[in-house]
């Protein structure tokens, strides 16, 4: 029995559908990534959890009770905010305690709990401080340790930190994920940045106008995409309108070029025009080493990126991006030069009709 | 208290609110109505415009609230593109001094106005007369009236080109119109100025507000305004002075309601006076 | 201002223009504001014979006519700001985080605009035409409900009938000031105590109360200063009856009633101090406020 349990969820506001038939099973410590662009629903679907918004139709279940229509103060769920959301009339200290003097938990326990916390977080000097003293890495760290300190049942992220430099994201995502793992906590984890949801999630949910997508692990949403959307939003992508050739054997014919791919053809048919997507690191060059697809390829350009050198190469008509990782002592091509380059027949992904 | 529970207390209150607000108007236009015994009419209203004197005061007010609009404006732009772009240092003091006109209100300002200015200005120390005893003659007492409500308005005015120059980036503006070849008279002209429309016009309609139906620096002055005039005929008519307030309101009203539709905001406060 | 580049001027006489642009206004100042308010500040210290004294300070504290003026006055200001400020503030509450629709909210903005510019000679009519002897309300209490105000004792023309007549540009005034700092209060602030188990009730009390407390507590301050300054209302209502210190002033200002002029600026002085003292707290509640509503 899974400890979260979202079922049908479908919310609607006016006539606009905003999320339509979610379902999600959640298991206890599960750290579970909501990811998708502006506007998919992602948001509100944490907000149903927590409370602040009420399920048009669905169940929410957690640790067996069902809380679909509880109210937000009843649930016991931790909430983090992108905007931090720390009340700016108490200090540290005060902020991370509210939860447990609200309950009117005796004044000692408080204390140690609160001192717990701030231990947790790093910021034992900072204890007697006011949110405005503080950057806007520790004043996430104050929301998650004041979330914490009321030991909830499940935390809720709501792009917490999109409002943070590059440097404090990269590193804040790695201590969230880390005091996540060490106290056990089930997690629900909303962003629109991709990198940070493949880089710290159990599971991804990929979302996209109201429904979701794909859910499964990092791993499988950027390898085995399901469709277009998870293709393009995950990761980079080219892609490119092929012909079917022969689907008895995984043939395509894109600008006169053959393609094999090892997707399953059983519903495609000879002349069927359809979409294919390679990912720019599975094409390297023909001359290293020989996969089952080697094409010819005219070189267009070539991006330094830093630890990866992006080549782009020109097969058919059509432009593809072949990322290879940075050696100073590869001899790189000349734009302009005719080359070739190969890939697996697993690389070559097929999308949907064209 | 979200969209799940009816705000009852927020009806409650403004509906208390709104009554508060339009009974005291609703009485006064009633009232304005009931000149002509036994039936509504306009009656006050026409007696009202047909006095002369009415005309000529709330003439000389509107001229009077022209005058103060140009003063006003023409002080506060220049000084506030000037502290924007090459003077930040005077920002604090300038600030300052805009904020006097509160702690100095209108019946301190008129009392030392007139002591000051009932006798020369000399240059201190000697006998030369910089500026003549102001309310000697009449139109150096309309001067003084609108070097007091320029005082008065001058931090709404100024606020609100300042927060216009603000809005509009001016400094930004005026190094990409150089950059183009332009020199100060068209940058100020056909760069700031026009930018500065709404601004204006919200300074300008507030400054309207506060002169036309201002009477204490008025009276003391002894100018025939609109202020003093309604307050005269307070004194010994009913229906007329009724009708007066009633359309003073719709006036302000509207220049009001013009200031919410140029500024698409909150607009701005005034005080008592 | 031949010179239009933006860079710090590199003649001699930098400073001269440097602060060349700001000159007229601070000439005007001078002439119409400093200048005036000088007078006024030299003329407190200075007695009949034109030495300088502190008697007419003194006097201040020892006339007791003066003091009942100021205690008047500090009164009347004391009551429209708590009153105009708690029903002020009620109303912007209702518009903002109380959930009425918009429209109510700008209707309520732009009225609250034309309003608190209301105040004087219009302002004065409107009442008497309310609760005047023969004013609406009057007359509906006595047909309807049968209570004839007037035996009561109550008159409008009195310190009660004043502060209704003030309230009408108080509560507006409150109304523009705390609408901003409602709107500053964070959604998400509600958000985060409802989800750490509070009421809305525990909301208000420890979170959003407490952070509005600088604006309200400024705002009630502005309020005071406004009702204190006030002149044309209080006498095109009252026609001087009510002797609050502006309408002293006024005497003052007309014919010398104090017998002596100094006393009159010593007044005038008093006013400015009470004035300064309510904008100083003001802005040093209103930059608390800030910090935290940003």
């Amino acid at each position: 029995m899974a400890y979260l349990t979202l079922s049908n969820i479908s919310k609607q506001f006016g006539d606009t559908v905003v999320v339509e038939d979610f379902n999600l099973d959640i298991e206890k410590g599960e750290f579970v990534s909501f990811l998708g662009p502006s506007g998919c629903g992602k948001t509100t679907t944490l907000r149903m959890v927590a409370g602040f918004e009420t399920p048009t139709s669905g169940k929410i279940v957690l640790g067996g009770n069902d809380i679909t229509n509880q109210s937000p103060n009843q649930r016991n769920v931790g909430m983090i905010f992108q905007a931090y959301a720390l009340f700016p009339n108490m200090t540290v200290a005060q902020n991370i305690g509210f939860g447990l003097s609200i309950r009117k938990e005796p004044e000692a326990a408080i204390k140690e709990r609160v001192q717990e916390m701030i231990n947790l977080i790093n910021l034992e000097k900072h204890a007697d401080k006011y949110p405005y003293q503080l950057s806007g890495g520790q004043q996430q760290r104050v929301a998650l340790a004041r979330a914490l300190a009321n030991r909830p049942q499940v935390l809720l992220l709501d792009e917490p930190l999109s409002a943070l430099d590059a440097k404090i994201r990269v590193s804040l995502r790695a201590e969230i994920r880390a005091i996540q793992k060490r106290l056990g906590i089930t997690a629900i984890f909303v962003t629109h940045d991709q990198e940070e949801a493949l880089s710290i999630s159990d599971r991804i949910v990929v979302m996209n106008q109201g429904r979701a997508d794909q859910i499964g692990t990092p791993f499988e949403i950027y390898n085995f995409p399901k469709t277009q959307f998870v293709a393009n939003f995950v990761g980079s992508l080219n892609t490119a309108v092929a012909e079917v050739t022969d689907p008895a054997n995984g043939l395509l014919s894109m600008d006169g070029v053959q393609f094999i791919s090892a997707e399953n053809m059983d519903n495609l048919h000879k002349g069927d025009k359809v979409r294919i997507a390679i990912r720019p690191e599975r094409f390297s060059f023909a001359a290293e080493l020989r996969k089952v697809n080697v094409v010819d390829c005219t070189i267009e350009n070539i991006m330094f990126l830093g630890s990866v050198v992006r080549i782009q190469v020109k097969i058919g008509n059509t432009k593809f991006n072949m990322d290879t990782f940075n050696n100073p002592f590869l001899e790189l091509p000349k734009i302009g030069d005719k080359d070739q380059v190969t890939c697996s027949k697993e690389a070559v992904l097929i999308l949907g009709s064209a | 208290m979200s969209l799940r529970r009816f705000p009852f207390w927020s009806w409650i209150w403004y509906l208390l609110g709104a009554l508060y607000f339009i009974l005291p108007l609703y009485a006064t236009f009633t009232f304005s109505l009931e000149m002509k015994r036994g039936a509504l009419s306009f009656l006050a209203y026409e007696k009202a415009f047909a006095d002369k004197e009415f005309w000529h005061t709330f003439g000389y007010s509107n001229l009077v609230a022209f005058l103060t609009i140009l003063v006003s404006a023409l002080l506060s732009i220049p000084t506030a593109y000037w502290i924007r772009l090459r003077l930040p240092q005077a920002r604090r003091i300038v600030e300052f001094i805009t904020l006097m006109p509160f702690v100095v209100p209108a019946i301190i300002l008129v009392f030392g106005l007139i002591r000051i200015y009932s006798s020369p200005l000399n240059v201190p120390f000697t006998d030369i007369t910089v500026i003549p005893p102001l309310t000697n003659f009449k139109v150096g007492t309309t001067l003084l009236l609108v070097a007091g409500y320029t005082v008065l308005a001058l931090p709404y005015m100024y606020r609100s080109v300042d927060t216009g120059m603000r809005t509009i980036d001016v400094a930004t503006l005026t190094e990409a119109a150089q950059s183009l070849g332009a020199d100060w008279r068209t940058i100020m002209f056909r760069v700031i100025f026009p930018n500065l429309r709404s601004a204006l016009l919200s300074g300008a309609l507030l400054t309207f507000a506060i002169v036309v139906g201002e009477v204490t620096i008025a009276s003391f002055l002894g100018v025939p305004a609109f202020g003093p005039y309604l307050f005269l005929l307070g004194q010994h008519l009913a229906y007329q002075p009724a009708a007066l307030s009633f359309t003073s309101f719709i006036l302000t009203w509207i220049a009001m309601g013009l200031i919410q539709l140029v500024s698409g905001g909150q607009g701005q406060t005034v005080g008592a006076h | 201002m031949a010179n239009t580049t933006i860079s710090a001027s590199s003649a001699a006489p930098s400073i001269w223009r440097k602060w060349v642009g700001v000159v007229p206004f601070f000439l005007f100042a001078i002439l119409f504001l400093i200048l005036p308010s000088l007078r006024l500040f030299i003329g407190s210290f200075t007695n009949n014979e034109g030495k300088f004294t502190f008697d007419n300070i003194l006097q201040l504290f020892e006339q007791q006519s003066i003091l009942s003026a100021y205690w008047l006055s500090i009164r009347i200001s004391a009551v429209t700001a708590i009153g105009g400020g708690i029903f002020g503030f009620l109303l912007a509450y209702s518009v903002t985080v109380g959930g009425l629709p918009k429209p109510l909210r700008s209707m309520l903005i732009t009225f609250s605009g034309v309003a608190s510019n209301f105040a004087g000679v219009p302002l004065a009519f409107a009442f008497v035409a309310t609760l005047g002897r023969t004013g609406i309300i009057t007359a509906i209490l006595k047909d309807v409900f049968g209570v004839e105000i007037y035996k009561t004792g109550f008159n409008l023309y009195s310190f009660l009938g004043l502060s209704l007549t003030y309230m009408y540009f108080q509560f507006p005034l409150m109304v523009l000031v705390m609408t901003p700092a409602l709107d500053g209060l964070k959604r998400e602030w509600r958000e985060a105590a409802e989800n750490l188990g509070a009421s809305q009730f525990q909301y208000w009390r420890r979170v959003a109360l407490p952070v509005l407390l600088p604006s309200i507590l400024g705002s009630m301050i502005l309020l005071f200063g406004n009702a204190f300054g006030a002149y044309a209302t209080a006498y095109a209502l009252t026609g001087g009856a009510l002797p609050i210190v502006t309408i002293q002033i006024g005497a003052q200002i007309r014919g010398d009633v104090l017998h002596n002029p100094g006393l009159g600026y010593a007044m005038a002085m008093g006013m400015v101090v009470v004035m300064a003292i309510s904008l100083a707290g003001y802005s040093w509640l209103q930059s608390k406020s800030e910090r935290w509503l940003k």
